[in-house]
């Protein structure tokens, strides 16, 4: 306990003259870094091997011709010319792009609105919350084949609802119409609970005088909304565009059990061309060409987003 | 409150506007709050109480179109049938082991990093801490072919040679399973944020008393931030349990797979047996969803946290 009411000696200024001479200063200094660099080190060269290195490496091989068994063969920016010409890839682009619309901006909208009716004195708030949360913590896989069992055609609860107010039955997953509203339901799903979640604990934590104030100069409940409301959550708009745009290009596992791309690649999505050019074909190179693209994809809209938002994602 | 107005569906959403009886338009709105959050949380839940009431249906029920809610005879025995009819015990203990292991490993190694990366300074500490935060940016997609290669190809394992041929390096090894995915610089960035809030002052005290670095680091600074590691320990077991691509890349073989990968796998080699499924699939999703309920706390607050920083 010495340690705990030692500080309080060191921080009143007048009450200790000069706490250490400057030499042994120094040396507690030096011994400081060097335990810095030494803790950080583990984590530091695991990052190096298993993200720093395969970066370059992704980066230098789409610049080649691999296919894993025989040497790589450089071929300049033949694949980045194959992977945007190339049909399939064009579609899987503008299906990630459709995917994050609807999973990014239109998912906030609703996580917001959702958080505004919980930012409430409810009573089962903690029950509501618990609800929209629980898809997030569950296995995509896991999710996929509920959906993929809800969306079965024949012995479905989708079309048995549905019927029942008698809509028709749909081939929810194999039409062309219905495959990619299908998906991108169960991405926003599953990935409102974060978005939710971050809202609320925002919106949960501004101040409460600002609003006092507003009304008191007459200001409505929207016009609050949109000149206070908004404009605090900024920080935590930010977080969440970042994050979950991050998670939509990445949809993968739910493209995998759900359609397989299909049916006629209208819900394929870019990293499942890469996982097929990299795993089914072992077009290595050009796989890489077509990662670097997706990260150049999700860069941009990272810096749009900070530019846009004018902030970032700093304390508040 | 500033939900209220936007909310209600109702066409009285002026609330500027005064009515003749606040009180009772108050419950109004209150009531439809409840309808339409009600419906939201039926449409979130109704979704796990399907798959479970799926496992336990007969194929006659299962067959049914259109198919009843509730079974018209239980049938407890899927769950014995399930796991005679693959391995999902062996999947489980596999991805046990492997949730397990990253997490022990992610929350030493990322806390250590986190703490010397808020308090140790030292010269280029803040370019290695812009390293994590550009490691975060980095999709899963961008690295991953070149890690499968650099397990592939790891030198003196699998029967390679020191310059990695041969063999099969890491691959269908618990190398692979672990090993890559151990530390995330998102453990490492939340840990530097929750270490840099302490009082400087505990540190400089300590260090005056004569303890050394590594023992300021674990015996007094750790345990004023157990909120952090409660959160990275439960986000970082979540996303490993839950994890699907890596492990379907680096396994062959039956005993090696992790639950995920196993459900896929009994997906398309059983012909969809749904009832199977939906019980392999509970099992899969029941720990994920007890751990969350246990430690919703820690849960929601660490990453509200996080995610407002």
């Amino acid at each position: 306990m010495a340690v705990v009411s030692a500080p309080r000696d060191v921080s009143a200024p007048p009450a200790t003259p000069s706490r250490s001479p400057a030499p042994r200063r120094r040396r507690a200094g030096a011994a400081r870094r060097r335990a810095g660099m030494l803790m950080v080190a583990p984590a530091f060269l695991h990052a190096l091997i298993w993200i720093g290195i395969p970066v370059i490496a992704a980066f230098v091989l789409s610049f080649t011709d691999y296919d894993v068994l025989t040497q790589p063969r450089f071929n300049g920016i033949q694949n980045y010319v194959d992977a945007l010409s190339d049909p399939v890839f064009r579609r899987g682009m503008v299906n990630t792009l459709v995917y994050a619309f609807f999973t990014v901006p239109v998912a906030m909208g609703i996580a917001l609105l959702i958080a505004l009716m919980l930012d409430t004195q409810l009573r089962a708030r903690a029950l509501f919350r618990t609800a929209v949360f629980i898809p997030q913590v569950t296995a995509t896989i896991a999710v996929a084949l509920v959906w993929l069992w809800i969306y079965d055609p024949r012995s479905g609860l989708l079309n048995a609802v549905l019927g029942f107010f008698g809509i028709p039955a749909q081939n929810w997953l194999s039409s062309t119409t219905w495959a990619m509203p299908s998906v991108i339901a169960v991405g926003i799903w599953q990935g409102i609970g974060l978005k939710m979640l971050i809202y609320l604990a925002a919106l949960q934590s501004l101040p409460k005088d600002v609003y006092e104030a507003a009304s008191v100069d007459g200001a409505s409940k929207t016009r609050q909304f949109f000149s206070i409301t908004l404009p605090l959550l900024k920080p935590a708009t930010f977080f969440v565009f970042v994050t979950s745009v991050i998670s939509a290009f990445q949809a993968f596992d739910l493209i995998y059990i759900l359609t397989d791309g299909g049916p006629a690649n209208t819900t394929t999505m870019m990293t499942y061309e890469i996982y097929k050019s990299a795993f089914r074909e072992f077009r290595v190179g050009y796989a890489c060409a077509q990662s670097i693209i997706l990260f150049v994809f999700l860069l941009l809209l990272t810096l749009a987003n900070r530019r846009l938002n004018g902030g970032d994602s700093g304390r508040h | 409150m500033a939900g209220i107005d936007l909310t209600a569906t109702s066409p009285r959403t002026t609330l500027d506007v005064v009515g003749r009886s606040p009180a009772s338009r108050r419950r109004l709105s209150r009531a439809a709050l409840y309808v339409i959050l009600s419906v939201i949380a039926a449409v979130m839940v109704v979704p796990f109480v399907w798959m479970v009431l799926t496992s336990l249906k007969t194929p006659t029920d299962i067959a049914a179109s259109p198919p009843t809610f509730l079974p018209t005879e239980w049938a407890w025995s899927n769950y014995a049938d399930a796991l005679a009819a693959a391995p999902f015990l062996t999947y489980a203990r596999n991805s046990l082991v492997i949730a397990v292991s990253h997490t022990a490993i992610n929350l030493l190694i990322a806390s250590m990093a986190g703490y010397a990366l808020a308090r140790l300074r030292f010269r280029g500490s803040e370019l290695v801490f812009l390293g994590f935060v550009a490691a975060l940016m980095i999709p899963t997609y961008t690295k991953i072919i070149p890690e499968f290669l650099i397990v592939r190809f790891m030198p003196l394992f699998g029967g390679n040679d020191i310059l990695g041929q041969g063999g099969t390096g890491w691959l269908d090894t618990w190398w692979a399973l672990i090993v890559p995915g151990a530390v995330t610089p998102f453990a490492v960035f939340l840990f530097r944020q929750f270490y840099l809030d302490l009082p400087v002052e505990l540190e400089e005290a300590a260090r005056l008393d004569g303890v050394s670095e590594l023992g300021i680091w674990g015996r007094i600074m750790t345990p004023l931030v157990k909120p952090a590691f409660i959160t990275v320990a439960l986000l970082t077991f979540e996303s490993s349990w839950n994890n699907f691509l890596w492990p379907l890349l680096v396994t062959r073989t039956d005993s090696m797979r992790v639950i995920q990968v196993g459900l896929s796998v009994f997906r398309t080699e059983n012909d969809t047996q749904w009832a199977f499924l939906m019980a392999g699939t509970t099992l899969a999703t029941l720990p994920m969803v007890a751990l969350f309920l246990l430690g919703q706390k820690y849960f929601v607050r660490g990453f509200a946290n996080a995610g407002i920083k």
